[in-house]
């Protein structure tokens, strides 16, 4: 068996899939509430109830958003010249027949950076402002501008998710293992992240 | 959502200037609808409640203004909810069935169906719907009970002078233009408003923006927000499958 690297701590792990399973709860009755799908509000025994679990929801998901900024957030934020070498090239995934060559990236690439900084301003602004409608009922002002913005961050959530998703799995072979056991060949990882490995041996 | 607007629409046409203040209406509404009486306070005006509240359906707004002969003017304007055509209550509303068009344009709600969220606040262009301490939305729903019986509402019932008038929508406005009213404030506004009102003045005189609307950030959000919810994320899948289709993963073994 080849060498293995870790990538994500089992903490981690448990993390992100407590954000994912969270944050497709919340989109799906989200868009039940949206469109007033009363097959999906049947689901979960009423609107009522639908209501419910869509705002526990939202306090797993802004708990453990805020859990990811111990992991990816001081990372994002260091954003330099291969970064915008790496978006000029569209990350690599836009040519199938010449290969593209693209800057060497660290323990995360530039899109992933990106997707993260978005998600947490966006995750950021649709906690906010569910919580606002959920336990602010008076005040006409505040609900209007909670409901944008609540709808604003949704429109957001609902392209990013599905790109992530696909990015994470089938458009990269190979890194779907990350989100289940943490590890990933070191010989893959060199090619993948090879400052990241650079920064591991200097340590 | 929005619905065809009914035939046999029904109104209620409010002429404030024939309104004495008696407040019969409010009382007749409190008495059908079984709504809790109130002590009320002394706070320099005859109009309380100050405003609408979840046991006080429609009230008698009382306005103190100068005019060009008197040095005080009164007008007496009921309030209530204006039963919208488009009415953005029922825009906004996550909750099916919670607030409902009945078949003479009335706007309903049933509480059971509620969720509570408050969101038709914030879509009510005349700030309406008011919550109880069940957190379920209470507002006036022209005596949709009464009304599909061939009965008129409780308030203009009550309406000793005529202020209140019930009726098919379109003779309302029809008598009220024969009365010498040219513009009947809610005759086109939202599609047609069920509260009409026979103003003699400027609409803001009364109370009563000169151009109601739904707030412009809930328009938005219906006509722009809403349809992207269903593009975004079926362009958002579409344009991964084509990707893995057109241009295939991303194999680290071909980058050299």
């Amino acid at each position: 068996m080849a060498e293995m690297v870790r990538k994500a701590k089992t903490g981690e792990i448990v993390n992100h899939w407590v954000l994912a399973v969270s944050c497709i709860l919340l989109i799906i009755t989200g868009y039940a509430f949206l469109f007033q799908l009363k097959q999906i509000g049947a689901l979960f025994g009423g609107f009522n109830a639908m209501k419910a679990v869509h705002n526990w929801a939202g306090v797993v998901f802004s708990l453990s958003l805020l859990a990811t900024t111990y992991s990816y957030l001081s990372e994002s934020l260091h954003l330099g010249p291969d970064d915008r070498e790496w978006l000029r090239k569209g990350g690599g995934y836009l040519t199938r027949d010449k290969p593209v060559k693209i800057p060497p990236m660290g323990k995360l690439n530039t899109g992933q950076k990106l997707y993260y900084l978005a998600v947490l301003l966006g995750g950021i602004a649709i906690a906010v402002s569910g919580f606002v409608i959920w336990f602010w009922p008076d005040g006409r002002v505040i609900r209007i501008v909670s409901h944008l913005a609540h709808n604003l961050a949704f429109s957001l959530f609902i392209v990013a998710v599905p790109v992530h998703a696909y990015l994470g799995s089938l458009a990269n072979p190979g890194t779907f293992r990350i989100m289940v056991y943490g590890t990933v060949p070191l010989e893959f990882a060199r090619k993948k992240y090879p400052k990241w490995i650079e920064e591991m041996k200097r340590k | 959502m929005s619905t065809t607007p009914a035939a046999n629409r029904k109104a209620i046409l409010v002429t404030p200037e024939v309104c004495i203040g008696c407040r019969g209406c409010q009382t007749a509404c409190k008495s059908w609808n079984q709504l809790p009486g109130i002590p009320t306070k002394n706070r320099g005006s005859a109009q309380n409640p100050p405003d609408l509240e979840s046991n006080t359906y429609n009230i008698i707004r009382y306005s103190e203004l100068p005019s060009e002969n008197n040095p005080v003017r009164w007008l007496f304007i009921s309030r209530r909810c204006m039963h919208c055509d488009d009415a953005g209550c029922m825009k906004i509303c996550p909750a099916p069935g919670a607030l409902y068009k009945t078949r003479e344009g009335a706007v309903a709600f049933d509480r059971d169906k509620c969720i509570g969220c408050r969101l038709c606040v914030a879509g009510c262009p005349f700030d309406v719907p008011r919550y109880d301490k069940n957190n379920k939305v209470m507002k006036c729903h022209l005596c949709y009970d009464r009304i599909a019986e061939g009965l008129e509402p409780a308030c203009s019932k009550a309406c000793p002078t005529g202020a209140l008038r019930f009726g098919d929508r379109d003779k309302l406005i029809e008598s009220a233009r024969k009365a010498g009213h040219e513009k009947i404030y809610g005759e086109a506004d939202l599609g047609g408003l069920g509260s009409i009102f026979a103003f003699k003045d400027a609409p803001k005189i009364y109370g009563y923006a000169e151009k109601p609307g739904i707030p412009e950030s809930v328009v938005f959000w219906h006509t722009v927000l809403k349809p992207f919810a269903v593009v975004g994320l079926g362009g958002a899948v579409a344009a991964a499958l084509l990707h893995y289709v057109i241009v295939g993963p991303h194999r680290e073994e071909e980058v050299q």
